[in-house]
C-alpha cells in the first residue's frame, strides 16, 4: 500500500485537481465549441454570420479593448496602491485591505446603480464640480465609455493589487540597499532593481484582469451607451432569449480563439512564462 | 432549531463521540423530514420574475389556489429561457408553470420545450380576443403595456408618435427598453407616416432611419428599474415604457404624465414547460388563474390588466380605469406583432446592433 503511495503519491495528489478542471471546465469548453460547428447547413454557417455582419467582429474588437484599457487603468491605480499597501504597518495594511475589500464583496448589480447614482448628470460628482465652479453643465461620466472603464477598474482592481502585493512582499529589501549603496539613486534603484523585480506580478495582474474583463455582462450594459456592447452581452442575448446556442457557442469561440492568440503572442514576445516561474 | 441542538451538544465538553453522533442524526432526521413531506403533499413549481409581483401572485392566486385544490404553490426565480432549453434537454425539468413574454410562445414550441396546453382543463373561451394571444402551448397571463410617459415639464406633452420623434418640439432624451422589441421601432414608423395596420412586418431599416433623426437623445434602459430612475430624476423627459412602471414613478410624487393615447399593448404568457413533474397540477392552475374572480384579484394587487374581459364586472371602475385593456386604452392600444417578434428578434436584433455601433 505504502509503496503505491511512494510510487504514484505525485500522481494521486494532482488527479482531483484534474477531474475537477476536467469535468468542470475542459469538456463544457469542449461541448461548447462542438456546438458552434453543428448545423444542418454546414459546420461553419455561425461563423460566415459573425464575418458577413461586421458588427460582431466590431464587438469582439471593443471587448477585447476595453478589457485591456480596464487592466491598464488597474495597472496604474494598483501598482501605487499595492507598493503602499507592502510598506504599511499591520494596522495601515488592514485599513487599505479592508477598502479595497468591501467594495470587492458587494453585489455587482449594487455597485453598478452606485456609480449611476454618483456619475450621472444630476449625480453627486457633478453636482459638486458645479458648486465648486469647477464645471459648467455636466461632465459625462456615465452611460459611455468612461462610465464602463470606470465601473470595470473598480471592480477588478483587486485582482491586480493582491497579485502584486504579494510579489512586492517578496522582494528583499536589501537588494535596493545593495544598489543605492554602489550609488544608483533613489529613482534608478527603484526603475532599475524594484521595477523588475515586480514585474512578474504586474504581468500577472494585468493577464488576471483582461482575462476576468472579457466575460464582463452588468457594467457595460448598464454604465455604458448604446456603443458599449461586450460580446458577453451578445452571448448572453443568445442564451437566454433566442435560444441559439450553437451561435452563442460560435462567438464565444471566437473569443476565445482571440484571447489564447493575444497569450501566444504574449509569451512569444514578451515571455509571459516568467509569471509561472518557468523561464 | 436544529442547528441549536446541534451546537448545543457540541458545547457540552463532555459529550461523547457517540452522543454527539446521535445528536446529528436526530438533526438530520428532522431537516430531511420536511423534504419527504414536501413531497407527499401535491405541489407545484412556478418559475417567476420575483419581486413584488411574485407577493401580488402569491396574494391572489397561490394561497387560494392552495386554498381550493390543496396544492402548494412554490414559487422559484430566474425564469430565463436558457434554464428551461437545459432543464428539458438534460431530461430533469423542475418547473410546472413558467411565466414567459410572448415570443417564448413561439422560440418555446419551436425548440420543442413545451406541453401543449389540455384545453379541456383550460377553459379558453373566456380569454380576451386577440391574434396570438393563445396557442397551443400557451395562455396568457396579463396584459400590460409600453406607453408614453413624459415629464410635466413638457406639458401638454406630446399627442401623436410624431411629437417623441421631434427633439425640437420637445427637448430632453428619450429613454426606450434596450431589446429590439421594446416597441420603439413600431414607434418610430408610426412617426413616420405608417398606419397602425400596416406595421408588420416591420420596415426596420426605415424605422431605424427614423431613429437616427433622434440619435443623441436617446437613452437605452437596460432594466425597468433603470427607465423608472431615467424618469424620475429628470434625465429622460419622455419615456417609451410599461404603464405599471409609470404609474409607480408618478405615485412616488415625480412630476410625470401618462399618455394614454400613445401606447402598444402586450402580455405575459404561462407556459409548462416539456416534462414537467406536476403537468396535471399546473394545468389545474392555469384553468384557475383565468376564471374572472383570480383575474380581478391580481388586477386588485398590481397594475396588469385582466386577459378575461369579464374580470372588468368585479373590478371597481377608479382601478379600471388605470389598467392596461380598461376603458381608458381600449381600442386606441395598439397590440405588438408578438408572433413576428418571435420569428425575428435575432435578424432584428443583428440590425439594431449594427445601427447603435455605427
Amino acid at each position: 500500500m505504502s509503496g503505491v503511495l511512494r510510487r504514484h503519491g505525485p500522481v494521486l495528489l494532482v488527479l482531483p485537481g484534474f477531474v475537477l478542471i476536467a469535468g468542470l471546465f475542459v469538456i463544457p469548453v469542449a461541448l461548447l465549441v462542438a456546438t458552434s460547428f453543428e448545423d444542418q447547413a454546414g459546420a461553419f454557417v455561425h461563423y460566415g454570420r459573425i464575418l458577413a455582419e461586421t458588427s460582431y467582429l466590431r464587438v469582439v474588437l471593443r471587448t477585447l479593448l476595453t478589457s485591456a484599457e480596464t487592466a491598464f487603468i488597474c495597472l496604474v491605480l494598483g501598482y501605487p496602491l499595492a507598493y503602499r499597501l507592502d510598506r504599511a504597518g499591520s494596522v495601515g495594511k488592514a485599513v487599505i485591505l479592508l477598502c479595497i475589500l468591501i467594495p470587492f464583496w458587494t453585489n455587482l448589480l449594487v455597485r453598478s446603480y452606485g456609480w449611476i447614482v454618483l456619475l450621472n448628470p444630476q449625480g453627486v460628482v457633478n453636482v459638486l464640480l458645479r458648486r465648486w465652479g469647477l464645471i459648467h453643465g455636466s461632465l459625462p461620466l456615465v452611460y459611455n465609455t468612461a462610465g464602463v472603464l470606470i465601473g470595470m477598474t473598480q471592480i477588478m482592481l483587486p485582482y491586480m493589487v493582491l497579485p502584486l502585493a504579494a510579489v512586492m512582499s517578496r522582494v528583499d529589501p536589501t537588494v535596493l540597499n545593495a544598489a543605492r549603496s554602489l550609488g544608483a539613486s533613489p529613482l534608478s534603484a527603484f526603475v532599475k532593481v524594484y521595477v523588475p523585480l515586480t514585474l512578474p506580478g504586474a504581468l500577472g495582474g494585468l493577464l488576471l484582469v483582461f482575462m476576468i474583463s472579457l466575460g464582463f455582462f452588468v457594467v457595460p450594459a448598464l454604465l455604458g451607451g448604446p456603443r458599449d456592447m461586450l460580446l458577453a452581452q451578445l452571448i448572453e442575448f443568445n442564451v437566454n432569449q433566442t435560444l441559439d446556442w450553437p451561435f452563442a457557442g460560435a462567438l464565444s469561440t471566437v473569443l476565445l480563439a482571440a484571447t489564447v492568440a493575444l497569450y501566444w503572442i504574449g509569451e512569444r514576445f514578451f515571455g509571459l512564462r516568467r509569471l509561472w516561474g518557468a523561464a | 432549531m436544529t442547528s441549536k441542538r446541534f451546537s448545543d451538544s457540541f458545547a457540552c465538553g463532555g459529550a461523547s463521540r457517540r452522543q454527539i453522533l446521535r445528536a446529528s442524526g436526530a438533526s438530520l432526521a428532522v431537516l430531511m423530514a420536511p423534504a419527504v413531506l414536501r413531497a407527499e403533499a401535491s405541489e407545484l413549481v412556478f418559475a417567476t420574475w420575483g419581486g413584488s409581483w411574485e407577493a401580488a401572485m402569491r396574494k391572489a392566486w397561490f394561497d387560494p389556489f392552495t386554498k381550493k385544490n390543496g396544492t402548494e404553490v412554490r414559487t422559484v426565480s430566474g425564469n430565463t429561457y436558457g434554464r428551461i432549453q437545459a432543464m428539458v434537454e438534460a431530461g430533469k425539468t423542475e418547473w410546472d408553470v413558467v411565466e414567459v413574454l410572448p415570443d417564448f410562445q413561439w422560440i418555446g414550441a419551436q425548440k420543442k420545450l413545451l406541453e401543449p396546453i389540455d384545453f379541456g382543463v383550460v377553459d379558453k373561451s373566456r380569454i380576451m380576443p386577440g391574434k396570438d394571444m393563445v396557442t397551443e402551448y400557451s395562455v396568457p397571463q396579463v396584459v400590460f403595456s409600453r406607453l408614453v410617459a413624459y415629464n410635466t415639464k413638457l406639458a401638454p406633452g406630446p399627442a401623436t408618435f410624431a411629437d417623441v420623434f421631434d427633439s425640437r418640439k420637445f427637448r430632453g432624451k428619450r429613454t426606450f427598453y434596450a431589446k429590439a422589441n421594446g416597441a420603439y421601432l413600431e414607434a418610430a414608423l408610426l412617426a413616420d407616416g405608417v398606419a397602425p395596420s400596416g406595421l408588420y412586418p416591420l420596415d426596420v431599416d426605415r424605422a431605424l432611419r427614423k431613429l437616427s433623426t433622434i440619435r443623441d437623445d436617446i437613452l437605452f434602459y437596460e432594466t425597468n428599474a433603470q427607465a423608472e430612475q431615467y424618469m424620475r430624476d429628470g434625465e429622460a423627459v419622455i419615456g417609451l415604457i410599461p404603464d405599471g412602471r409609470a404609474l409607480n414613478v408618478k405615485n412616488h410624487g415625480a412630476p410625470i404624465e401618462l399618455q394614454f393615447e400613445l401606447s402598444f399593448l402586450t402580455w405575459s404568457a404561462m407556459v409548462v414547460p416539456k416534462n414537467a413533474p406536476h403537468a396535471k397540477a399546473a394545468m389545474q392552475f392555469l384553468a384557475f388563474a383565468l376564471t374572472p374572480e383570480a383575474q380581478a384579484a391580481i388586477a386588485e394587487a398590481y397594475t396588469y390588466g385582466p386577459v378575461v374581459p369579464k374580470a372588468f364586472d368585479l373590478i371597481p371602475p377608479e382601478r379600471a380605469k388605470i389598467l392596461s385593456g380598461g376603458p381608458q386604452t381600449r381600442g386606441k392600444s395598439i397590440v405588438m406583432g408578438e408572433k413576428w417578434w418571435g420569428e425575428n428578434l435575432a435578424k432584428v436584433t443583428e440590425k439594431v446592433n449594427a445601427w447603435k455601433l455605427s
